[in-house]
């Protein structure tokens, strides 16, 4: 047995607040000695999509260097603290007190508004670690290369087994006015005493001008599997990203997306669905970063925690300099079914840039008591109130599932809470 | 006058004072309910009468200081909503609550599951509460719906009667059921009433300020609650009285702590 691997940084806010809150990122220990199982991931295109799945793995590094030489123009106006003044103080033409300091948020947002390419900002939203560790999983990435005007349909199954390692990595080229339907299932059966097991994605997404990406993702594995679900996207002039994330299982999970709106009016809208139960752990990181002008994001969660389950969400959208004319929104509704629930949500907006706006609301609520004596008055007791809340929020995965084998999982999970809950699906 | 100490009533409260928040609501009350009985309970607002049903059903905002509940042969003073529920009482809320995230389907699956009786497979649970939503005018489209999120009230209180009819309670306590509804509604909810009565025989206790609801339907007895106090009780001749007299005059007495019976006195007085 090896030792265990600690990533570290894991779902790390851009902009960190207290560090005794403990919601800046997080540290993920990875069991040890597991194996290697790169056949437990399949890259299934959908039939006249076949062509689309290539073997370029330059494709999506290259439209990164040249998206940084389209933009490499867009500089920021002189500021307090920018670029111009901190070579004057390097140059000792200026003296520290004529600065003003920045934070450590502020000094990252200069450096990737100034100095790095968009390639070299480009960002994934588990981290670099996270990253990194899923990109050894996997090996060689497979490559998603949808040419320009086309329509594609591919699925990627990662499906984890006790005691291995199996993680999909993908690099994406969605070209001009292409549309990409991207299905992501991250399952894995285990018995809850077996043996832990990983499953991991991680994924570069780069969506050129007008073109549309659609992500589903559902996370359906046990509560034996680590899962890590890591994106970053970059958004060209028009592009049309959305993502769902609906995650329903594993004993802990990270999920991250971080997305560079950089060009004009490109837009992302994010919706996150979770349920947590038993003594389960969700972990969320998004981040948006608007630096084309126009650009929208909204990010939409809705979830249900039972049991002694845990969730942490961070949601940063970050006007920066020169998205003018940019909204981003994010909203979350979660209810807490359970006293025994950890539930912390930390909605960020960031803003360096007029005529932009940013709304957020988060909506969080125990089941109140009038609601628990209205369940009680029709027979149900408070363990068969929160098993009605579990079994509701899987009933909607399940009759929303992409396709028959992810629908089959969702069943999974909830044949083991709700006994014959596949017979009273519709 | 029906004598209901012939049959050992089916629901009994003796000597009931509940309070919330220290605040006392309920007075000493006695009530009796044979099975198969349709019982009215009126009074002018803030009486207590819907706080009467939700101590009946065991409401955890309100604690019973002294006296005792029985329903069908056992003490049920003590016991949680969801156990006097199983033991066949109902109360159809007055504003029933939305529950975000649960559709109304998974919401009834849950209500019968572990009934005898009453337990449906998927197949048979589907087809019977589509019948019902039918014989209720209600769009099946509701049943995919998150419970009460949207509905109009009218569709809130359909979903009560539906409730109703698939639980069969042996006895039920309608609170306000019948407020606030248009005229098509109402003829819904009055054909819920009926339909439950045909199919069990059951036991009502209907809470209303609207006497149009009890038209067609045989009222055992009317009991009058003012400031958390039966003042009056009577037949079915009692509901044109109040009709016509409204509750003022229980109110006067009810205020007064005098003994007098306004009916006795109105009769007297060649009303």
């Amino acid at each position: 047995m090896g030792e265990t691997k600690k990533l570290t940084n894991v779902n790390a806010m851009p902009a960190p607040t207290w560090s005794w809150l403990k919601m800046n990122a997080a540290e993920v220990e990875v069991p040890a000695g597991l194996a290697p199982a790169r056949d437990a991931v399949s890259v299934e295109p959908a039939p006249g999509s076949e062509n689309v799945v290539t073997g370029n793995v330059e494709a999506f590094d290259t439209e990164m260097v040249a998206a940084s030489k389209r933009y490499a123009a867009r500089s920021r106006a002189a500021a307090p603290g920018d670029a111009a003044e901190r070579a004057k103080l390097a140059a000792g033409e200026l003296d520290t007190m004529d600065v003003p300091a920045l934070s450590a948020y502020q000094r990252g947002a200069v450096r990737a508004e100034e100095e790095l390419s968009a390639a070299e900002a480009f960002l994934t939203g588990c981290g670099r670690e996270a990253y990194a560790y899923l990109r050894g999983l996997s090996g060689k990435p497979s490559v998603i290369d949808v040419p320009g005007g086309v329509r594609a349909a591919v699925t990627v199954r990662v499906d984890g087994r006790p005691g291995a390692a199996a993680a999909a990595s993908l690099d994406v080229v969605v070209r001009a006015n292409a549309t990409l339907d991207l299905t992501l299932a991250l399952d894995g059966a285990a018995d809850p005493d077996a043996v832990a097991g990983v499953v991991g994605f991680a994924a570069r997404v780069f969506a050129a001008r007008g073109a549309r990406v659609n992500v589903a993702s559902v996370q359906t594995a046990d509560d034996a599997f680590l899962v890590i679900d890591d994106m970053g996207v970059f958004a060209d002039e028009g592009a049309r990203v959305e993502v769902s994330h609906t995650v329903l299982g594993a004993g802990r999970s990270y999920t991250g997306l971080a997305a560079d709106l950089r060009g004009d009016a490109s837009r992302i809208d994010v919706d996150t669905s979770y349920l947590g139960a038993r003594e389960q752990l969700h972990d969320f990181n998004y981040q948006i970063r608007h630096l084309g002008k126009r650009t929208v994001s909204n990010m939409d969660a809705n979830g249900v925690l039972t049991g002694t389950s845990s969730k942490i969400l961070r949601g940063t959208i970050d006007l920066m300099h020169g998205a003018k004319g940019a909204e981003g929104a994010e909203r979350e509704t979660v209810l807490l079914a359970n006293d025994g629930v950890e539930n912390k949500t930390v909605p960020v907006i960031l803003c360096d840039e007029d005529d932009v706006a940013g709304n957020h609301g988060a909506t969080i609520g125990h089941v109140r008591p009038e609601q628990l004596f209205y369940l009680g008055s029709r027979g149900l007791s408070e363990a068969q109130a929160e098993a009605l809340f579990v079994s509701a929020k899987l009933e909607d995965a399940a009759l929303s599932a992409p396709d028959e084998r992810i629908r089959a999982s969702v069943v999974r999970l909830g044949e083991a809470i709700v006994p014959d809950f596949e017979e009273e699906l519709a | 006058m029906t004598d209901t100490t012939a049959a050992a009533p089916l629901l009994e409260l003796r000597g009931v004072t509940a309070a919330a928040d220290e605040k006392t609501i309920l007075h000493g009350i006695d009530l009796a309910v044979t099975a198969g009985e349709t019982h009215v309970l009126m009074g002018p607002n803030g009486a207590g009468k819907s706080t009467m049903g939700h101590v009946i059903m065991g409401d955890p905002t309100y604690t019973v200081q002294s006296g005792s509940i029985s329903f069908d042969g056992r003490d049920i003073t003590e016991l949680t909503p969801d156990k006097r529920s199983r033991a066949g009482l109902f109360l159809s809320f007055q504003a029933p609550v939305e529950i975000p995230g649960v559709p109304l389907s998974s919401f009834l699956r849950a209500e019968i599951a572990g009934r005898p009786g009453l337990e449906m497979k998927g197949k048979e649970f589907r087809r019977r509460v589509k019948e019902l939503a039918g014989q209720l005018d209600m769009d099946t489209a509701y049943l995919n719906r998150e419970l009460g999120v949207g509905f109009s009230g009218g569709e809130k209180k359909k979903v009560e009667m539906l409730q109703l009819l698939l639980l069969q309670p042996k006895l039920a306590i309608l609170d306000e059921t019948d407020s606030g509804l248009d005229v098509d509604a109402l003829g819904v909810v009055s054909r819920g009433i009926d339909a439950y009565k045909k199919a069990t025989d059951g036991t009502l206790v209907i809470i209303t300020h609207n006497t149009r609801i009890l038209e067609h339907l045989h009222v055992d007895r009317v009991h009058v609650m003012v400031a958390g106090r039966i003042v009056k009780e009577g037949g079915a001749d009692l509901i044109p009285w109040i009709d016509e007299h409204g509750f003022e005059s229980f109110e006067q007495v009810a205020g007064h702590g005098a003994a007098a019976d306004p009916q006795a006195v109105a009769a007297s007085q060649g009303e």
